[in-house]
């Protein structure tokens, strides 16, 4: 699954140390486990030289280095992965200096985004290519979390609070994403797509859902007028 | 005999014993309660395992329909009620409580009623938990956040039943580690100085401790649910002064100390079988024992690594993997010290020892994954999709199946008398540890390369992991087989297994000293403790005596 955001590439990096540490501890215990089953221990093999003091302290001062690497590893990245990068030159013009803010809500069992300028959409998200895009998460009933692995980190949205998550979508294109902390019975279905399109496709985009947001209200209003809906 | 009759009591026999199942329900005896515990918690085995074959059934194609989504929920709910709370704590608990006063040289235990109404908490619960069939099973999940588990939710009465189930059975739970607590600060036998204590009871002692915390967390925050359930409490809604986060806080304490107090037990179990089967004493068996305790509130303290996805402060995800990355140290001293007792002597390769290192190696494969999901960033990734589910597997099926079938393969002879059958064990345990490896390795994949979700009744099509979840699926019953052949030949052992002697596999610690059964009191005579090796040192006593009376016998004059 390639990293499609500065934010993501870094995680994906640290997932690659991560694995590489399992497979170092996975290898090591197992190999030595066949190796010590394998031997046939002498009568002379004291299990004092390989039980002593010193011997604990050493191989307990080893797996304290591992651990510290893999701490110190893991706080630089987690680091990187957190900075929040600024637009870049193909991005959206108006979103330069700050980012662009959606608030994603999240409710049994769909994703509601809410754009900056009064436009909204349900299940698909879009963002312009190359921008920086805030997503503000909150929630109006369970515990979701918002999860497009090539884009963003999980995190979630929980009611009564607001969770953030950043990201620089580098690629145009459409990412899979879903929600990802059990919701109850649809839970599965609850999905989310995000469409990463140029600066000018997504101002088109904000004008068109508000003209289809107008017409429906519109329609409503006109219904109701009419005295078509009781 | 005079013909003046003299008063006397005249005893037709002994009285009748009632039947064999009014004793063991109505024995208040620690061994009793002991194997009622684990014969309970081996039948919730295979329930679980049923469960998980339905499940598994249900993700074998991406969209089947042969679950509705509502059923598929029951089954996930009910599958980590009983995985958790009636199949891998009871076992250890279970394990414990009959074996730790043994090795300690108690004649029973300091607060015998105790344990008693533990074990019918748990058995009620259990009963709780499974009567939900009758009107509707709880749907909330293996852990029941709130809100969803809120009566706005989740209306009917799935999640009371969950929780009065897993309240009463923790309720049990802590009530007999209060007892076992009590037992070994004040019934040691002479001579039995902490520092002389198996590895086994030591690994008991700390988890006792461990479940009186986690499991008064878990109490508190059950009877909260039930408040806001039932009497319109707010404590875990939002608005209003409660606060969703704080059911996951205080439920992942209980649920991550659950986990550190599997591996205790398991690791405590292989600290005792190693050794005995390698023919040489543990290696570093203080370092055992202390990374015991370091890993039960290291461990603990790392709750926090469930909920790195969570809106909680960065601070506070760095603490979760300070703690998380921290447990390497304790638990890779406890590893290596198993391995170099291995390697120091020579391997009796029997199936306790084979379950013994089968546990270490699943074990080992768990917590190297597990290590991935300690990294912050890491978790932002890989958190809720099933390569959690698969490193949690290792971990948990490592350590409460193999590690469990372990102790019971090492245990069994002195429990019934009767050693397990060692053809069917080893089939059992090459069975399971295929279906191990088959079930679980395909969801690492699927969840790193392709981030399927956790908990999930359907995986679409077009999401690159169809292979993966059949193959799955062909390992679960691979699994499911192995650990039904274990359950039987459990089942056949107790009535048709070979005898077995009182010592029967040369242990050191005194639960050796005991008949086979024990007897209700369980020892005779006390002996006098001299080191950490007690039923060694009397075995080396008796040869001694022996020598002595050949020599005294044949320096007697033949005439």
């Amino acid at each position: 699954m390639a990293p499609h955001s500065p934010g993501t590439d870094q995680i994906d990096t640290l997932l690659w140390i991560g694995f590489v540490a399992a497979a170092i501890v996975i290898v090591a215990v197992n190999v030595a486990l066949f190796a010590a089953l394998r031997r046939r221990g002498g009568e002379g093999a004291a299990v004092e030289t390989v039980g002593g003091r010193g011997r604990q302290l050493r191989v307990g001062g080893a797996l304290t280095l591992f651990a510290a690497a893999i701490l110190v590893l893991s706080l630089i990245y987690t680091d990187k992965a957190q900075q929040t990068p600024a637009s870049g030159a193909a991005g959206l013009a108006s979103a330069k200096s700050k980012p662009l803010t959606i608030e994603a809500t999240g409710q049994q069992w769909l994703w509601r985004y809410d754009y900056p300028n009064g436009a909204f959409s349900y299940y698909r998200l879009v963002v312009p290519v190359d921008t920086t895009v805030e997503l503000s998460l909150v929630s109006t009933d369970v515990i979701h979390t918002w999860d497009v692995p090539q884009l963003a980190p999980q995190r979630g949205a929980v009611p009564g609070k607001t969770n953030h998550v950043v990201f620089r979508a580098d690629e145009e294109g459409d990412f899979r994403g879903q929600s990802s902390t059990f919701s109850g019975q649809a839970y599965a279905a609850m999905r989310t797509e995000v469409e990463v399109v140029s600066p000018q496709e997504y101002e088109a985009f904000i004008a068109r859902q508000k003209a289809a947001i107008q017409a429906a209200q519109d329609r409503v209003v006109g219904l109701i007028e009419n005295g078509e809906v009781p | 005999m005079s013909a003046s009759a003299r008063p006397e009591v005249v005893v037709d026999g002994f009285p009748a014993r009632r039947p064999r199942w009014i004793e063991l329900a109505t024995s208040a005896d620690h061994k009793d309660i002991g194997r009622v515990m684990i014969g309970a918690s081996l039948g919730f085995l295979f329930i679980a395992v049923v469960e998980l074959l339905l499940m598994r059934l249900q993700l074998s194609v991406p969209e089947n329909t042969l679950l509705t989504p509502v059923h598929f929920n029951r089954m996930l709910s009910l599958y980590g009620a009983t995985a958790i709370f009636l199949f891998a704590i009871p076992l250890a608990l279970g394990l414990f409580y009959y074996l730790a006063p043994l090795q300690i040289g108690a004649r029973g235990t300091a607060l015998p009623r105790l344990g008693q109404i533990g074990l019918w908490l748990y058995l009620i619960g259990a009963a709780v938990l499974y009567s939900g069939f009758l009107w509707t099973p709880t749907e909330a999940g293996v852990n029941p956040l709130a809100p969803l588990s809120e009566l706005a939710f989740l209306p009917n009465n799935g999640v009371d039943a969950w929780c009065a189930a897993c309240g009463l059975a923790t309720l049990g739970f802590v009530l007999i580690a209060i007892n076992l607590i009590a037992t070994m600060r004040r019934m040691r036998a002479p001579g039995m100085a902490w520092r002389r204590l198996p590895v086994f009871a030591w690994a008991a002692a700390i988890g006792s401790w461990l479940l009186v915390v986690i499991g008064a967390v878990m109490l508190a925050a059950i009877a909260m649910l039930l408040i806001d359930r039932n009497f319109d409490g707010i404590f875990f809604a939002d608005g209003s002064g409660g606060a969703p986060l704080l059911w996951e806080h205080f439920s992942w304490i209980f649920f991550t100390g659950a986990y550190m107090l599997i591996l205790i037990a398991a690791l405590g179990a292989a600290a005792e079988i190693v050794p005995v089967f390698s023919g040489r004493p543990l290696s570093g068996r203080g370092t055992v024992v202390g990374s015991l305790a370091v890993i039960a509130v290291i461990g603990t303290l790392a709750w926090m690594q469930n909920m790195l996805t969570a809106p909680i402060g960065i601070g506070w995800m760095y603490f979760a993997m300070i703690m998380s990355l921290a447990l390497i140290v304790p638990f890779g001293l406890i590893l290596y010290n198993l391995i170099a007792t291995l390697a120091a002597g020579s391997a009796r390769m029997r199936a306790p020892l084979l379950f013994a290192v089968g546990a270490i190696s699943m074990i080992s494969i768990g917590l190297g994954a597990e290590i991935s999901h300690s990294m912050v960033a890491v978790a932002w990734r890989l958190q809720n999709t099933v390569d959690s589910t698969a490193a949690t597997h290792f971990a948990l099926v490592g350590g409460s199946v193999f590690g469990g079938f372990a102790a019971l393969h090492y245990w069994f002879p002195k429990m019934t008398g009767r050693t397990m059958g060692e053809t069917l064990g080893r089939a059992s345990f090459w069975t399971m540890a295929v279906g191990m490896l088959v079930a679980f390795v395909p969801l690492f994949i699927a969840g790193t390369d392709h981030g399927q979700v956790a908990d999930a009744y359907k995986f679409f099509e077009g999401t690159g992991v169809s292979t993966e979840n059949l193959i799955a699926t062909i390992g679960a019953f691979v699994l499911a087989l192995g650990i039904v052949l274990g359950i039987v030949n459990a089942i056949v052992s107790r009535t048709g297994g070979a005898r077995a002697g009182h010592d029967h596999w040369g242990g050191d610690s005194l639960e050796w000293f005991a008949l086979s059964p024990p007897e209700p009191h369980n020892f005779d005579v006390l002996p006098d403790v001299r080191s950490d090796r007690p039923m060694r040192d009397i075995r080396l006593a008796i040869a001694q005596r022996g020598e002595r009376a050949e020599e005294a016998r044949d320096a007697q004059p033949v005439a």
